[in-house]
Parts: C-alpha cells; structure tokens; sequence
C-alpha cells in the first residue's frame, strides 16, 4: 500500500516533469534571450614575410605556411597597361597573355599539359599599373614549377602563330565582356575619369588589338620583364634560404637592364557633377556607376577613407543599401568601393536600379554622400564598420593564393609593410572625428555619373532634370549631348 | 645434390616466409594514417552530431550546420518546400527577429550562405573567431524555435514564385536541363524535380506543411555541427552543449526509399528548347554509387576526360575538331545515385552530330587502350589539388566534415580517401569505363526554334 503510494506520487512527480517541460509555459533558458557579448578580439598574427634580393636585382618575398602541400608564385613585373606606349593600348596585356604561348623547348599544348601535371593553374591579371603572374600547384613539383616560371620569362618564344590566337581571344573576350552592362559602366567610369592621363590606355576597345605586332610585344617585354623591374611572392612549406636557392637557380641568368620609372602624377579629379549616359538598347533596368579620383593621398589616410566607404555603402547593413534598396526600393543593389591605384584612390558608388527611377536613385547616392561630408557620423556607425572592416580582412587571406595575392598587392601598389601590419591599428584609430575631417577633404559631390541602360526608357526620366546630359555608345564613343533637353 | 636441392628448398621457403611476413607485419605495425587536418567528434544528448577542428593560423571560425533533408524527402505536390523553409530560417525565430542573423553577421564583417540540395540543406557562416558564442546562439535558436507564420511563409513564397518566373523567362536551357534530369534518374518522384520547386506545389504549400517539415527534419538528431578554426575545442564544445543540448530531440525520420537504379536503356529524346542560342545536346550515364570501390575509379575518368584545359574532350571538341563552342561535364550525386553529365553546346546540329561521335570516339579509346602513365598522373594530380582546397580554408574544413558525416561515411575515411583515389590504376579505367559507360546512355538533343 505504502509502496503503491510512492510509486503514484514518483509516476505524478514525472508527469509533471514532462507537462512542464513539453509545455510552452516552461520558461527558456535566459541566456537564450538576447545574443551574448562577444568575447574581445584575437589578435592577427600575420605570417612572417621574409625578404631577399638576388644579384641580378629580383625581389623575393616568402612567407612560409606548412598547413598544404601546396605551392603559390606570384611574379609582379612593375607594368601594366599604363605602360603600354600611347599608340598601342593593349600591349601589355598581350605580351603578359603570350608568355604562356610557347617557350623555347615547349610548345603552348605541352606548357598546358606540364602545369596540368603538376595539378596547376596558371594565369595573367594586367592591371593598369602592374601585371600578375599567378601561379600554383602541388609542392611535389616545386623545382620544376619555379623552372617552369623562369623558362616563360627568359625564353619566350612569341611565335606570329600564337600571336594571332591571343589576339582572337582577347577580341572575342573584350566583345563578350562588353554585353555585362557592369562592365560596360566600369569602364566607361575609367575612361572619363582619366582621360588625358596614362591610365586611359587600360581602357582600349577590342578594334586596337589588331595594331599590336610580334615586334611591339619583343619590345615591352624587352623594356620591362626585366628582374630588377620583377618582383617574386612565394607562398609554401619552404624557408627563405631554401626558396633563394631554388629561385636563383632558376632566375640567376635574367639579366637586368636599367629602367627609369619616373613618377606619374594622379589624374585630376572630377570637378564638376558630370552625368554620362551610355546607350544599351534592350536592357530593363539601369546601372548606375558614380565616382572620382581621390589624389592626394598619405598612406595613413587610406584608412579613414575606407572607414567611410563602410558607412556609405560597404556592405547590406550600409546607409546605401538601406536607403535605396530597403527603404526607398529603387534599388536591387547599391554598394560602394574604393579601388587603389598607384599614388592614388578611386571612390565610387554602384547600383542597378529600376529605370523609372534612375534620376531619384542618383539624388538619393548624392544625398548620402553629402550627408558624410556635412555631418558627423556617429560614434556607433563608425565602431560597426570598424568592426566590420576588422572582422572581414582575415577572409581575404585564407588560402595561399589570396594570401600572395594580398602581398603582392602591397609591393605592387607601393602600400607599405605597415599596412599589413598595422592594419588593425590604423583601424581601430579612426574615430566620428577623424573620418569627418576627412570626408570634408574628399572631392566626393562633384562625381563623373555613368549611367548604362536603354536610352529610349532612360532618357525621359532624366532628361530635365540635370544641365547636361552627354550620351555615349558602349564603346565609349560621345553621340551626342543634351543640356535641359536641348540637343547640342 | 639432393642436400643441395634441400638448401634450395629450405631457402625457397624462408624466402616466401620472409615474403608473406613482410606482406604482413608492414600493415600490423603501420601507425593509423593520420586525417588531413586533425578535428574531434562529439555527440550531444539529444542526438546532435558535433566535430571540431582547431586551426590557429588566422582568427576566425567556421560554423556550419547541416540538415540530413533536401528536396527527394518532400512529398508529391508540396516540391519545393525544403528549399522553402531554407529562405524561412532567416526569418525570426523566438529571440532572433526577421533578418538579425544576415545584419549580425554582416556587421562583424563575416560572410554566410544556405544551400539546399536533393539530400541536404546547409547553413554556413564564418566570422571572426571571438564571435562564435554569438553564432550558436543565432543557429541554435532558430533550430529550436522558427517563427514560422502564414505571412512569413506567403512572402517567401511570392519570393520564390518570382524567381522561378524569372529563370523560366531568362535561362537559356533551362527546360532542357530539366527534362535531362528527369530522363536520367529513376522515375520515382523526389529524384526528379527541381530543388527550387514547381510553381503550383509551391502555392499548394500551407504555414503547416512547413511546421510539419520543420519538426520533423530539423531536429538536433538529424543535424550535423561543424566547427573550424581558431578556437579552443573543450571551451567551444561547452558553448555548443549550453545553446544546443537543451533542444528536444525529435523523433527520428524515417528513411526514405532509395530508388534501385533503373537499368534504362539507351535512349535519344529530342527537346526543342525556345530560349536555347544555339543547338547541342547533354549525354549522361547511371554509374556506380559513391560508396561503390569503383566510384574511385570513376572520379579519375572525369577527370581525364572532362577536366581542365587539357582533358582528353577539351582536346578533341574544342582545341583539335572545333566542333563544340562549350561543354561541360561532372559527376553528380544524390544519396545512393551517381550519374556522369555532359552538356554541349555546338553552332549547328551538323556539330552537335560530330561532336557526339568523338565523345564516344574518346570513351572507346578509353574502354580499349592502356591510359599512359603520365596522362594518368595529370588526371590524378588534378584531382588532388581540387580534394586538397577543399580544406583550404575554415569553411572548407567545416563543410568537408559535415558532408561527408551525412554520406554517411565514418569520418575516419578522410586519412585514406585520398589515397584510394590515387590509388587508381590503368586497369581499373579500363574495368569501369567498360562497365558503366558504354550501355545505359541518356541523350538529350536540344534544337532550337
């Protein structure tokens, strides 16, 4: 009986244990309330980049990781297509293009089928300001990779035969690129803003590609693959006197030649709202590039600016993505940027946006960025996208392709060890203060606006509404020009 | 001589003895080959698989969580409803309003992604490795209460609707693609549907249905967590007990039938596709089940003839004949299914024919000639370097791990999946081209209007 009464209230006991914990009235627990603090920051212990010059004047740059069995090259010749002579746009992307075409004991087919062996990808990156061999493959093959590299650098044999492939491929890839309405208004934003300076060469359309001749390629290549003008990024399980061994065995008979690099100025900024239509019949919505040159510009000050582009239009959570996508929908994009180049920044702003809407979308990316030159952002905004700009750097050197990549970026661009290292620190320095003395300096309002889509939808919804309208082709050829709905 | 034959026999037999010892004692005494990268295995109370693999190089941590449910576990005229409740865990779960988890992780500068398949949904984020309290917090709550409302599921529905109407109305081969599909796997229903679902199951779908999918597959014991990166395993292990192992476990899904492989014949479909530029045509093969040893085998043969800019049908179709103006090809699994797709584009059905001719052409030389060494070398080395990426990076790790626990694999495979890979030789190719790409071919000729 008495047994019988325990087990009554133990079977009770349990029930209740089970109703309450089933039932919604069971409480959670209370940390599941609201989302813990976040502990304090790791610190970034960037890998060691070690440094060695060889006789002949090439830079080595190793930064040894032992985490893959696998091998990252990445040669920086100091020219690119703004080095290309005046007449011949296009020249160093071709010369980059043919060191892979054929060497003087391998043909194109076999280099392929070699770097493919070595479980390889090979690729050129022509920027205008430098070029990027980029090479990788499995350590296995560490000797014969580095004499791969060398060979397309020492002994290219730049056949008419090759010559005339990459110059098809270059034409049919330029025309394919030219149907992406984003590249269209990237380059268009780049035209304009440079024109009149060097870097307007690294915007040739594919009509120029047909003046380049195995001549003009022997003498870029000759001028600048020189070592002393080169710079390697060596990524992998090897230490540095290991690395120069290999390399200089390999690199030793590259001879130097002198080479005057002499500075070239930024290009001037924009000084004058400028709004470029670039006609692309058939197309439903429209692209909106807008930007200027950021020129003078101590290396300390890059990291305001890009506090600033955070706030402006970084990310999804930025006031750019808010205001024109969430808020006002006009917007199915709306972003920010800063690109480096040498001696100088561009900032600009992007975002497709509905075609009825184009000229509400450019007052509002207008608005935003007066708003940062005008008033300061508050402290909360600055701190989110430090966070964010802080949080964000270490993904873009995961593997030992961004990581050499990253690195050489730096050499190229001449952006200084500190950088790197002091990344988090400049970061962490720029305060609401900082970030609006700056804004102020930046010639942000006066931007060249590009605007790429169908005219015949475009034009009837901006046409009154700026002084000037210049319309252009794709090909970034000036048809014609409206002021207040005037033709010119 | 006989004492003499007696020594010859005597040493015959030591040598053998040696022989077969060496055979022996090499594998008895062999230390257990070591995984890629080092990570550990836990299993919380309520069924949650977890693994962890430290990786101190940089500060940042890789959270994955994967749900062993995708588009074959839906029932006929609700398709799309696992990729449905995808969109639906971002939109709020009992502490976490609509979007926070996206504007969390966005404002610490991570990046994150959701990916559902036919037999699998996964959530991924990386962030900087001081936040990873705060992402299981987020992933835990929405594993344990979504808000899942008939408005909430109206709109994800008008979101995918649209989607849908977009790719119909832009995709070129689109259609094509989809019929291959349905040609290429056995009838059986799940198997043959788009993971983005069909327009009228989509409308068909109720906020009960989707209460129902939730409960039923997203439960701790049919999820797998993975975390990667620089982390302290014992300390991350005890945040993933506190936010998770509270959740109830939930009653364990029934299997859902897998589909023996239908043994088709060869059989050529014309398809007239309207937004098809140009002619071609997609050809596939029912091969062998990833868990089948000449899966292995299998991979290579991808490789030689599909892969790179030197495989053996980039030589043939693009650089030598100049008949095809695209193709592509891989191996696609789903659950016990494996099939290897190729898709052609040709300027003309001239090209196409001729361009079919030569894939066959390449799969005969295959089935009859010794592949050379070093061609077999190239393929493998390939693969390698692609097998090696895969855990380039946290999230590499994290997805490598949670994927191959829901193949159903042990995961102490990963020590020696690679070398049974390399370990692949010249007559195996020819063993398994013979016996799985020769008979039960699918094409599918695409013409255009």
């Amino acid at each position: 009986m008495k047994r019988g009464k325990h087990l009554k209230a133990a079977l009770f006991f349990l029930f209740m244990i089970l109703f309450v914990w089933e039932s919604p009235l069971f409480p959670q627990e209370r940390f599941r309330k609201s989302p813990p603090n976040p502990e304090p920051l790791s610190s970034l212990k960037l890998p060691a980049i070690d440094s060695f010059t060889l006789t002949n004047g090439l830079a080595l740059s190793v930064i040894q990781q032992d985490n893959l069995p696998v091998i990252s090259l990445k040669m920086i010749i100091f020219a690119g297509e703004s080095h290309s002579p005046e007449k011949l746009p296009g020249l160093a992307t071709l010369t980059a293009n043919m060191l892979s075409r054929g060497i003087s004991y391998l043909s194109f087919s076999k280099i392929e089928e070699r770097i493919e062996s070595f479980g390889g990808n090979f690729s050129v990156t022509i920027y205008p300001d430098y070029t990027l061999l980029s090479f990788t493959f499995l350590e296995d093959y560490l000797e014969e990779g580095i004499k791969l590299l060398s060979r397309m650098l020492l002994q290219p044999t730049f056949l008419r035969r090759e010559i005339v492939n990459v110059k098809r491929s270059m034409y049919y890839d330029l025309i394919r690129e030219y149907e992406d309405p984003e590249f269209v208004a990237k380059r268009q934003l780049h035209r304009l803003l440079f024109s009149g300076h060097n870097y307007i060469k690294s915007t040739y359309n594919e009509d120029v590609i047909k003046n380049l001749s195995q001549k003009d390629i022997v003498s870029f290549f000759q001028k600048y693959y020189r070592p002393n003008n080169a710079h390697l990024v060596l990524t992998g399980n090897l230490n540095l006197p290991t690395a120069s061994r290999k390399v200089s065995r390999h690199f030793r008979n590259w001879r130097r030649r002198e080479l005057k690099h002499t500075f070239v100025p930024p290009p001037n900024p924009n000084t004058k709202l400028r709004i470029c239509l670039v006609d692309i019949r058939g197309t439903s919505d429209a692209w909106i590039y807008m930007g200027n040159v950021i020129s003078t510009m101590a290396r300390q000050e890059i990291f305001p600016l890009l506090v600033l582009n955070q706030v402006l239009g970084g990310t999804r959570i930025s006031r750019l993505f808010m205001n024109l996508r969430e808020s006002k929908e006009y917007a199915y994009w709306a972003f920010s940027e800063v690109a480096p180049f040498k001696n100088f920044n561009v900032f600009f702003v992007k975002a497709k946006v509905r075609t009825e809407v184009t000229h509400s979308s450019i007052m509002e990316i207008l608005a935003e960025t007066k708003k940062i030159t005008e008033k300061k952002i508050p402290s909360f905004e600055i701190e989110q996208a430090k966070s964010f700009l802080i949080g964000n750097f270490p993904l873009d050197i995961q593997t030992f392709d961004t990581l050499s990549a990253a690195v050489s970026e730096i050499k190229a661009l001449n952006l200084g060890e500190e950088y790197w290292e002091k990344y988090y620190d400049n970061i962490m320095l720029i305060n609401s203060e900082k970030a609006f003395e700056m804004a102020k300096t930046y010639p942000l309002l006066d931007p060249v606006v590009v605007i790429v889509g169908d005219s015949s939808k475009i034009l009837d919804h901006i046409i009154h509404e700026f002084a000037e309208i210049e319309i252009y082709n794709s090909k970034g050829i000036l048809r014609q020009k409206f002021t207040k709905g005037e033709i010119k | 001589m006989t004492e003499h034959s007696g020594i010859k026999k005597g040493f015959i037999a030591l040598t053998l003895f040696l022989y077969i010892l060496a055979g022996i004692l090499p594998s008895q005494t062999q230390e257990k080959k070591e995984p890629p990268f080092p990570f550990s295995e836990y299993q919380l109370s309520n069924g949650l698989k977890v693994i962890i693999s430290e990786d101190n190089s940089l500060p940042l941590v890789s959270v994955v969580v994967a749900y062993n449910v995708g588009s074959i576990y839906e029932q006929a005229g609700k398709f799309g409803l696992a990729h449905l409740l995808e969109i639906l865990m971002f939109q709020g779960s009992e502490n976490v309003s609509p979007m926070q988890h996206i504007s969390l992780v966005d404002k610490v500068g991570g990046v994150l992604n959701a990916t559902t398949t036919d037999d699998k949904t996964i959530f991924q984020q990386t962030v900087s490795s001081n936040q990873l309290g705060r992402i299981l917090w987020l992933e835990s709550d929405r594993m344990r209460s979504l808000q899942i409302t008939q408005s909430n599921v109206e709109q994800a529905k008008g979101t995918i609707l649209e989607e849908i109407r977009r790719r119909k109305a832009t995709e070129p081969y689109r259609a094509s693609f989809l019929l291959f599909d349905r040609l290429l796997y056995p009838d059986t229903p799940p198997y043959i549907h788009p993971v983005i679902g069909e327009e009228a199951n989509i409308r068909n779908i109720t906020a009960d249905d989707v209460k129902k999918f939730y409960s039923d597959f997203y439960i701790p014991n049919n999820a797998v967590l993975s975390i990667a990166g620089n982390i302290d395993k014992n300390k991350a292990i005890s945040e993933v007990r506190k936010y998770f192992e509270t959740i109830p476990k939930g009653k364990e899904p029934s299997p859902i039938p897998l589909p023996e492989d239908s043994k088709k014949t060869s059989i050529i479909v014309p398809i007239t596709d309207p937004l098809a530029p140009s002619p071609g045509f997609y050809l596939g093969f029912e091969i062998a089940p990833p868990s089948s040893n000449d899966f292995y085998a299998l991979k290579i043969i991808e490789y030689i003839l599909l892969h790179g800019k030197t495989s053996r049908l980039h030589n043939r179709l693009i650089k030598k004949n100049g008949t095809a103006i695209y193709f592509n090809g891989n191996i696609e699994t789903k659950k016990n299914l494996a099939r290897l797709k190729i898709f052609v584009i040709n300027n003309n059905e001239i090209m196409a024919g001729r361009s079919k001719r030569a894939i066959f052409s390449e799969i005969n030389k295959l089935r009859s000639r010794k592949i050379s060494a070093e061609e077999l070398i190239k393929a493998k080395n390939m693969f390698k370097m692609d097998y090696i990426n895969q855990y380039a990076t946290s999230l590499g790790k994290a997805l490598l791990l949670a994927e191959t626990f829901l193949s159903k694999k042990s995961l102490d495979a990963l020590s020696t999946e690679l070398d049974k890979y390399l370990a692949v030789t010249p007559f195996s190719i020819i063993r398994v081209t013979n016996n799985y790409l020769i008979k039960g071919r699918i094409i599918l000729e695409i013409k255009i209007r």
